[in-house]
């Protein structure tokens, strides 16, 4: 290892970095809020997921027999269903026990006792594997004979799925114009480096440096302004979480945040993932531009 | 080792900067480029390390066809050619040391080769003693001994000086003129534009002249003012207040 390359290398990126500072800190910056908005905009996702996922594991397909239906013809769809592919689940609610379960309900309601005869039929509980596909198992199970009926929170599951599809795609819309907006500043950065050192540059070019020289303090330059920011992020993500986290698990006992992972090192990684690669990428081709021209 | 074959060179604004140029340069040799400014000195000598490209002809240099030279292949050519300019263009924040060692650095050269051939060059140009010194520490003639060193220190075939004593005193002026001396006889091909008459006059060496893009007089052992008939008249005291370029040797002398 040379070790007096390393040291020229090192002190050329130090000067980049100390002929615009307030550029620099600008950069980081807006690095950083990019990535803390990228940060909590995925946990915002992720929990809204665990909530979506939570009530369409719970969605059920509620399949009523004909009443009068006989015991083998009961078994017989019941058979059809526990069949399907596409069905997770299959219970099977007796009468007796659907009756037993609405009072439960509507227990201090109604006064249940009025009810002389039952009038439930015998019916499934069916839970499907792939909440998209309740519609079409709902369907095929209003199909079979001897189904009187078949009932399920129809609307919900499709305006669970429409807001989780639409939220996915505003904020993945806005975190693009943040990442936009990292790498506009941050090629407005390398520009004014660029304009600040080009006399260096001048000389360089004159003396006969290789273009890899040029360039490589100016991407190093990027990718420690995007390293820096998304480090700060982190560092910012990591307080709200400590501060905050407990009181949401407090305030909103009922959304499932304990199945949201934003502690984890992967997602660290990945968010200054992010900030290297927008600071590298910005550099890297901003600073061609304004090499040559 | 430099050809120029019907080279011209148009800017994009349309001015003419040089004109049909053959021009044949041996290796080892001492040549004086002269004319007025804006004469095409400074443009003939961008094309040797490919500033410019010249709109039509051929250039080489050390069997380089520089004209058709790729990007790419630019800094290899600059290597070999070093050039030194009227105003140093030194780096203020940079020592002397450092800012001939820049010009290795940022070849990718190994901390060995620099260590050796740093103080090499500024004992040939005798700055040795001053290296830790910065630019502004330094007397113009030192300035340029630096930028000279920094020139050098690729080993480069040739070395080009445009208006190398353009900023200096006479006294300054003839330590670099020596210098320039002393570095092609180590076989450097030295190239110099100048306004200089008296430097000139006094090497007495092969002496280009240009005048509006073309050679007009071309002289081994030339003078200043060419002995050929030019029909037009040197005049290097009013050019030398009109074009800002400083102090005039003849001037002061």
């Amino acid at each position: 290892m040379d070790t007096g390359r390393i040291r020229f290398f090192l002190s050329e990126v130090r000067r980049n970095f100390t002929r615009t500072l307030g550029m620099q800190f600008t950069a980081i910056g807006t690095v950083a809020i990019t990535i803390v908005l990228l940060g909590a905009f995925l946990f915002v996702r992720q929990t809204l997921g665990a909530i979506g996922d939570d009530a369409i594991k719970k969605i059920e397909i509620s399949v009523f027999m004909r009443d009068g239906a006989t015991g083998a013809q009961t078994q017989a769809v019941l058979a059809k269903l526990r069949a399907d592919p596409r069905v997770r689940s299959v219970v099977f609610v007796p009468k007796s026990e659907g009756l037993r379960q609405l009072r439960e309900r509507l227990r201090g309601q109604i006064d249940t006792s009025l009810l002389t005869a039952n009038p439930l039929p015998d019916a499934f509980r069916v839970r499907v594997i792939d909440p998209g596909r309740v519609h079409e198992v709902a369907s095929f199970a209003r199909k079979q004979h001897d189904v009187a009926n078949v009932a399920y929170a129809q609307d919900a599951v499709q305006k669970l799925l429409l807001v989780a599809g639409v939220l996915g795609r505003i904020g993945l819309g806005i975190v693009a114009l943040l990442v936009f907006t990292a790498a506009i500043i941050i090629s407005n950065t390398i520009r004014l480096t660029v304009f600040a050192r080009r006399r260096e540059i001048a000389i360089m070019q004159l003396v006969g440096a290789s273009g890899f020289y040029i360039r490589m303090p100016f991407i190093c330059e990027g990718f420690i302004d995007g390293v820096l920011g998304a480090a700060l992020a982190l560092a910012l993500l990591a307080l709200a979480r400590s501060q905050l986290m407990p009181k949401l698990l407090v305030a909103l006992p009922f959304l499932p945040l304990h199945q949201v992972d934003s502690g984890g090192l992967t997602f660290a990684l990945e968010l200054l993932g992010v900030g290297a690669a927008v600071g590298t990428v910005a550099s890297w081709l901003s600073v061609g531009r304004y090499l040559r021209a | 080792m430099i050809s120029l074959r019907g080279v011209s060179l148009v800017y994009p604004n349309g001015t003419r900067a040089l004109d049909a140029i053959d021009l044949e340069i041996a290796k080892g040799s001492f040549v004086f480029l002269v004319g007025h400014s804006g004469t095409g000195k400074s443009s003939l000598l961008r094309l040797l390390y490919r500033e410019q490209v010249p709109t039509r002809g051929q250039v080489v240099v050390e069997g380089t066809r520089v004209d058709k030279l790729r990007r790419s292949k630019v800094s290899l050519l600059r290597r070999s050619v070093g050039v030194v300019f009227q105003d140093y263009k030194l780096l203020p924040d940079k020592t002397v040391w450092e800012n001939v060692a820049f010009a290795l650095q940022v070849t990718g050269a190994r901390t060995k080769d620099v260590m050796r051939q740093v103080p090499r060059v500024l004992d040939l140009v005798g700055l040795a003693p001053k290296s830790r010194m910065f630019p502004s520490e330094l007397s113009g003639g030192e300035q340029q001994r630096t930028a000279i060193a920094r020139a050098l220190v690729n080993n480069p075939k040739i070395l080009l000086c445009d208006e190398p004593t353009g900023n200096l005193d006479p006294a300054n002026t003839n330590e670099i003129m020596d210098l320039l001396h002393r570095i092609n006889l180590k076989g450097t091909t030295v190239l110099i534009a100048t306004h200089n008459a008296l430097v000139v006059d006094r090497m007495r060496r092969r002496v280009i002249r240009l005048e509006d893009g073309k050679i007009v007089a071309d002289e081994e052992r030339g003078y200043y003012q060419s002995s050929a008939p030019t029909g037009i008249v040197d005049l290097p005291l009013v050019r030398s207040r009109s074009n800002g370029y400083g102090a005039n040797p003849l001037l002061s002398e």
